[in-house]
């Protein structure tokens, strides 16, 4: 049996309340996917920060969206090479 | 120097033409002078809402191909003083006209009407890019629905990439009683998705239906929910600093009403 006391006794979420949940996050995707100069700024500007802690090939970053449930999360996968020695200058 | 107002939507049927239609007659009604540009080349419907249908000789793919001057191919409504109307060519397509030359006719009517408002097409295609290019402003249409505003939202996008600014939003074929109960979004649900400023919101109303059907603009009968919509959004087009009336909290106002009235 799979139908909660909610389902039995509570009110239904209004479907206006749903619209605009679904609304929201199909928009937000479709801005990004419009928007490629956001991701690649996005991209490129993680990649010149991340360069000063670790040593990686720029070909092998990838940042994207990824939906998790109501919400998105931003991914960035950077395999490193190796730290710098953040002592090297000081 | 006039304004070129684009009127467009991302979906289909959501009350463009409706909207260009009534905001242009109730804008000369209100004593400026219009010039209603249809730019849907290949599927015209400008002319036969406002009922001058029979009197197109010529459209603005004449005026491009230099067959006859802009001032000739205006239709001048009889019914009001100070509009006009230039008709779409109906054998033609979008990809007949370019963007130049669109933005050509908006500056030449720019320089003799107060308001030039053109009627996009559907879609972001060719026919979006010829309705906006010679743009000031647009006024994106939109129903309360997910798909309508997904589409608007993209629509905006692109307007925001021309510089085109301000972006006005009509709400249009609200109900109140849907939002009462639950199953419409409202204007704050809207609003909070698209991030644009509300210039009316337009109800559900069936005098649309019947005025198209008799080609006579709703606005020209003013006791309708739909035509005083029209009226208060030109004011505001005009400058006018007009309250946009909470229709939510009348249908809520009806939603009690009803309860205590129904049959029991
Ligand atoms: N507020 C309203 N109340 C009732 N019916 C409406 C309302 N607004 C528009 N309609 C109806 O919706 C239909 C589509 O309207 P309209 O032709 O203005 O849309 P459009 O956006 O110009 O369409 P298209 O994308 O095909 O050019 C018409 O039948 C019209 O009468
Ligand atoms: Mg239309």
């Amino acid at each position: 049996m799979n139908i909660s006391i909610k389902q039995l006794f509570g009110r239904r979420p209004k479907s206006s309340n749903i619209a605009k949940q679904r609304l929201k996050l199909v928009i937000t995707q479709d801005r990004m996917d419009v928007d490629d100069r956001f991701m690649t700024r996005l991209h490129n500007e993680l990649a010149e920060v991340l360069a000063k802690y670790f040593e990686f090939s720029v070909n092998s970053v990838q940042v994207s969206l990824k939906q998790k449930g109501n919400s998105y999360v931003l991914v960035a996968d950077f395999p490193y090479k190796k730290f710098h020695d953040m002592n090297v200058g000081q | 120097m006039g304004k070129v107002i684009v009127v467009t939507s991302g979906k289909g049927g959501v009350g463009k033409t409706t909207s260009t239609a009534n905001l242009g007659t109730a804008l000369a009604l209100l004593g400026k002078t219009v010039a209603v540009v249809d730019a849907d080349v290949g599927l015209r419907n400008l002319d036969i809402v406002m009922g001058l249908e029979s009197r197109i000789v010529y459209t603005s793919m004449d005026v491009i191909e230099k067959q006859c001057e802009l001032s000739k191919a205006l239709v001048k409504d009889r019914r009001v003083d100070g509009l006009m109307l230039l008709a779409a060519s109906q054998k033609n397509n979008k990809d007949d006209i370019q963007p130049a030359q669109m933005k050509a006719i908006c500056d030449k009517l720019r320089t003799t009407h107060d308001f030039v408002l053109v009627d996009s097409p559907a879609g972001i295609e060719r026919g979006f890019s010829n309705a906006s290019a010679g743009a000031d402003e647009a006024i994106v249409v939109t129903t309360p629905d997910v798909s309508a505003i997904r589409d608007a939202d993209r629509i905006i996008g692109l307007l925001q990439n021309e510089r085109i600014e301000p972006i006005n939003l009509i709400l249009n074929r609200f109900s109140p009683e849907l939002v009462g109960n639950g199953s419409m979004m409202d204007q704050a649900d809207v609003l909070d998705i698209l991030n644009i400023d509300l210039i009316g919101i337009v109800p559900e109303d069936s005098g649309v239906i019947t005025s198209t059907n008799r080609g006579i603009p709703l606005v020209y009968e003013d006791t309708s929910p739909g035509s005083q919509a029209y009226m208060r959004i030109a004011r505001r087009l005009t400058g006018q600093r007009i309250p946009i009336p909470d229709l939510e909290h009348k249908g809520l106002l009806t939603n009690i009403v009803n309860w205590f009235t129904r049959k029991r």
